[in-house]
């Protein structure tokens, strides 16, 4: 028997032509078009002239000479990772206390789910209008409570004008988008766990976080690591909130890799710098990310 | 269909030059004005398509004037035309993907980010429809090669700038004594007496547009100077800046609130129309909404055109300008056009409620469209004389125009109020524009 | 066991009480933070205009008479309609080919022992690490040789991009949670591998499919600069794009009608969410607590 008509060989085959359409999908709609950017990333493109000079990596050592950048490299940094957090736990949180039978539950869950629908592009305009330095429904309420001062007294917040503050706000508005995804993918994804088990999860005393710590955590550890992967990943490049937001304000207050590059490379014109700072941690997520879904499937078999 | 009329037979381009060359100097100029807004677009344009994009006017009854306007010319000359409106921050990332499909729209529109520099080898040179209107109407402001030229060429042609004056709120000013601003200094002390009466000002500090030019205005009239006039050497390291700067800071410190410090380009409207304000600097789309917003507090705004500083008058305008890609199917249709707008002017002033400040001397006869009627506008009729650009005294180039979209100097203006020492405040702000101007030289 | 089944009614009904004294408490916190926006919102989209500015009257509620006119506005003067219908048409089709291709993906990733599938599996993964605001670049080229130019179809191709991978690592998990023997137990019966994974497999993993059209459905409508940049023809636009960017007028925002364009589509979203994670959350929980 030729090693074709093996019950391996047939395997690899069928295995292989399942996976095809969605290899060369994303392979040829992203891998291709990412060559690109890597090559408008070593080249001094502009908007207008794409086909440019070779530069190597002159862009990427332009933007290391350039101080906003470094600003821009930390608030990416804090912004992901402190928001990422924040959804892990809030998200994980709400997903055990919707698991619990209760009365009204789905009309909760129905609630709770909407910031996760709603389109972010308006959504964050919403936001926008909340954090008003002088219609902000939130000082208002603030206010009336007597826990801020009065508009125009010192300690009336300037919720997207204060250094920390700016970003702490629209690191917010990430959170309070995400964090019902977070729970819907638990709450997906706890359907793989065996209902004996689920049951320790059952709001039954002092007992439910010590089960919880050893029996659940590691049960939904990888599907949590699978969504907020993915989640940090679309933090990481995305642009509407910080855009719509304050771009970047005030002096690079809320500054992330997204915005400049896109004021550099897009606004500016100034397409190979702007593409050096888009994909800057390319390079450092790459590894992070092997090593992370590498340890998530060994785990898992 | 016959129009019977010489001109339309005649080949558009070439014949319409000469046309002009040989009538202009026979015909007196108010008989060829007119004979020229009767004219009709050649034959050749007949049956083709036209696809415009423009952005988003600030005073939305002008778009509703313009598709009228661009579809009674469609319906007038045989062309299907389609205009498209987007918000003039994104622009830029429409054309960077239609440049990039080699496809998209036939007659394009550059505002707030003026890619002229950055776009003109994919540009139709515009030189024969720009040196024939300027001909035809008294030569084209100084200003507008700005954002229209490259190495001499015109590769867009102007149609209209903002300007951005001073919207000052007469009762106020009245009880501390004070009458219409004059100078900047003016502005600081009035704003200083009614903050403590709860009325204070603000310009923005953010990252937005509005940014970009309000602290360029104070830093021109400081008289700053951002790079020689050829554009190529930088030339803002110097004392006068420091003193913008600092009166920058004293505007904060005496006049305004940290509200400023979370603006957008809409921010500063709500603040006057909500009655808070004492002056904002503004275009006066912000003195019309206030009208319909808060009928009270618009009775007692009145606008100064720009006030002045140590360094003389300037008031910073904002261009707009249409452009041409050479990958348009349709070139002779979108030159057409332009002609026609230009032709046009005064209606399109009209319709934007004297928004739209012109580019053309002639245009500046008085009594101008809307603005000659209004007694609160009409200071603004010579506007063009104070009218400077992003860059100045140099054109809107490549790194000038990436100075602006980073928020260079918005954020100078931000450290500085914020407490920041002038010297540092300078290295950091020069060191930045020097790498931008550096890297473009480069390439 | 005997001895257990009836406890003290009281004491039972104390128990039951406090246990939902303790959800609640815990869940007011947030809902709150999410619920307070969307309030807020639906209040802002029947406001009269006025209503807005005025600043000592209370935010959350009415000085003026509500007002259906932002709703209106939107039908009459924009072409929300055809936006609304843009978005269902684009996001069913992003959801069928992410699930034509991400199913068969997912099964062979998580079931087949393929070499180099880990290596796939990741290389798909990657696909998310390129950021938007370059990608969008070479793709208007791709964009334009297809003709979509201007057309909704555009975004329907370029969706995917992002829906494909997340929806492909999500369904590997689900696969991986049907038992082998079952798939083994079809094959002795004589179905082929596809026919096991078409008779059993998906038959039992159709709530990862579902969720995995939920959530294509969802990302679809997160999008912002790839419709702007592909499409700009107003009947062509989704709903996202053509709220953000025909209700901003310069410096006129039109709030009421914005906050209408967004409920208007989201909270059907999150009903029909609701509905699906209902049906197969509630299955298991049900077992969970007998």
């Amino acid at each position: 028997m030729s090693w074709w008509r093996t019950p391996t060989a047939r395997r690899y085959l069928f295995g292989y032509t399942l996976l095809a359409p969605a290899v060369l999908y994303v392979g040829l709609l992203v891998g291709v078009p990412f060559l690109f950017s890597l090559y408008l990333a070593m080249s001094d493109a502009s908007v207008g002239s794409p086909v440019a000079r070779f530069v190597g990596i002159e862009n990427f050592a332009s933007a290391l000479e350039n101080a906003v950048f470094y600003t821009a490299l930390r608030n990416t940094i804090v912004f992901t990772v402190g928001a990422g957090i924040l959804k892990g736990l809030l998200g994980t949180t709400l997903a055990f206390l919707l698991l619990q039978p209760f009365k009204g539950r789905k009309v909760i869950r129905a609630l709770v789910v909407i910031p996760f629908t709603l389109p972010i592009a308006v959504s964050v305009l919403g936001w926008k209008w909340m954090f008003d330095s002088q219609f902000s429904v939130i000082n208002w309420a603030l206010s009336r409570l007597s826990l801020i001062g009065t508009y125009g007294s010192p300690d009336w917040p300037v919720w997207l004008g204060q250094p920390g503050l700016a970003l702490l706000s629209v690191m917010f508005v990430n959170v309070w988008r995400g964090f019902p995804f977070s729970a819907i993918v638990l709450l997906a994804g706890l359907t793989s766990v065996p209902p004996e088990i689920l049951d320790a999860a059952k709001v039954d005393g002092a007992s439910f976080l010590q089960r919880f710590r050893k029996v659940i955590v590691p049960m939904i550890a990888p599907i949590l690591f699978i969504g907020s992967a993915f989640d940090t990943v679309f933090t990481l490049s995305d642009l509407s909130i910080v855009y719509l937001l304050t771009n970047g304000g005030p002096d690079g207050a809320t500054e992330i890799l997204p915005t400049l590059a896109y004021n550099t490379g897009i606004r500016g014109g100034a397409l190979g710098r702007g593409a050096a700072i888009s994909l800057f941690l390319f390079p450092l997520l790459l590894p992070a990310i092997i090593l992370l879904l590498r340890t998530l499937r060994r785990r898992q078999y | 269909m016959s129009h019977g009329r010489s001109v339309e037979t005649l080949s558009p381009t070439l014949d319409r030059r000469s046309f002009l060359k040989t009538t202009g100097v026979a015909v007196a100029g108010a008989t060829l004005g007119d004979m020229l807004a009767a004219r009709q677009a050649p034959a050749q344009t007949k049956g083709t398509n036209l696809r415009i994009l423009v952005w988003s006017h600030y005073v939305p009854a002008y778009d509703v004037w313009f598709d009228k306007f661009t579809k009674e010319w469609g319906e007038k000359n045989g062309v299907k035309v389609r205009v498209d409106h987007i918000p003039h921050l994104e622009l830029p990332a429409r054309y960077a993907a239609e440049f990039a499909a080699g496809a998209g729209h036939d007659l394009i529109y550059f505002v707030g980010q003026i890619l002229t520099g950055q776009y003109y080898r994919n540009l139709v040179d515009l030189s024969d429809v720009a040196e024939g209107l300027g001909k035809k109407y008294g030569g084209w402001l100084e200003s507008s090669k700005s954002a229209a030229q490259v190495g001499g060429a015109w590769y867009a042609v102007p149609d209209f700038f903002i300007s951005i004056p001073v919207l000052w709120r007469k009762d106020l000013f009245q009880t501390v004594g004070m009458g219409e601003p004059k100078t900047w200094d003016d502005l600081r002390k009035t704003a200083g007496q009614l903050k403590a009466k709860g009325h204070p000002t603000g310009m923005q500090f953010s990252h937005c547009n509005d940014a970009n030019h309000n602290w360029r205005a104070l830093m021109y009239c400081y008289g700053v100077k951002e790079t020689d006039p050829s554009g190529q050497n930088i030339a803002i390291d110097s004392k006068e800046m420091r003193e913008a700067l600092k009166m920058g800071k004293a505007l904060y410190d005496e006049g305004m609130t940290p509200e400023v410090f979370s603006w957008d380009d809409a921010s500063d409207n709500r603040f006057l129309a909500s009655g808070v304000a004492s002056w904002i600097h503004d275009a006066i789309s912000a003195f019309h909404s206030t009208r319909i917003t808060n009928p009270k507090v618009f009775e007692q705004t009145f606008v100064v055109p720009e006030v002045a500083g140590p360094g003389g008058k300037w008031n910073v305008g904002e261009p707009n300008v249409w452009a041409v890609w050479k990958f348009s199917k349709n070139v002779a249709g979108a030159k057409e056009f332009i002609q026609h707008i230009a032709d046009n002017q005064k209606e399109a002033m009209e319709a934007s409620l004297g928004y739209n400040m012109p580019f053309l001397k002639d245009q500046y006869k008085k009594p101008m469209p809307y603005l000659g009627k209004d007694a609160k506008l009409s200071a603004l009729q010579d506007q063009e004389k104070i009218t400077a650009f992003l860059g100045f005294p140099g054109p809107m180039t490549p790194p000038a125009q990436e100075v602006v979209t980073t928020f260079i100097v918005p954020d100078m203006f931000t450290k500085v109020a914020r407490g920041a020492s002038i010297e540092d405040t300078m290295k950091w702000g020069v060191g930045e524009i020097r790498r931008i101007y550096a890297k473009h030289k480069a390439s | 066991m005997a001895t257990l089944v009836v406890p003290a009614p009281r004491s039972q009904r104390h128990k039951e009480l406090r246990r939902h004294l303790l959800v609640y408490a815990g869940l007011t916190p947030f809902l709150v933070i999410a619920v307070f926006p969307i309030f807020w919102m639906a209040i802002t989209a029947i406001k009269q205009d006025a209503d807005l500015y005025l600043v000592d009257a209370v935010p959350f509620w009415f000085r003026q008479a509500p007002t259906w006119k932002n709703f209106d506005f939107l039908f009459h003067n924009t072409s929300y309609g055809a936006w609304i219908v843009n978005t269902m048409l684009i996001s069913f089709w992003v959801s069928a080919i992410t699930i034509l291709t991400a199913v068969p993906a997912g099964y062979a990733l998580a079931r087949l022992r393929l070499p180099f599938a880990e290596n796939l599996g990741i290389g798909i993964f990657m696909t998310y690490l390129v950021p938007a605001i370059i990608l969008f670049i070479p793709l208007a080229r791709v964009v334009s040789t297809l003709d979509l130019q201007d057309s909704w179809w555009a975004l329907v191709v370029v969706y995917p991009t992002f829906t494909i991978p997340f929806c492909t690592w999500l369904l590997m998990g689900f696969f991986k949670t049907v038992p082998f023997e079952i798939e083994e137990a079809a094959m002795v019966d004589g179905c082929g591998q596809f026919g096991a994974l078409l008779r059993v497999v998906l038959p039992v993993s159709w709530p990862g499919i579902i969720t995995a059209i939920i959530f294509s459905f969802t990302l679809s409508m997160q999008d912002f600069l790839y419709s702007l940049a592909f499409v700009s023809i107003s009947e062509e636009k989704p709903v996202p794009l053509g709220v953000a960017t025909e209700l901003i007028r310069g410096d006129i925002y039109f709030w009421g009608s914005l906050m209408a364009g967004a409920l208007l589509v989201g909270v059907p979203v999150a009903i029909v969410y609701n509905l699906f994670l209902d049906k197969f959350i509630t299955g298991i929980t049900g077992a969970a607590i007998k």
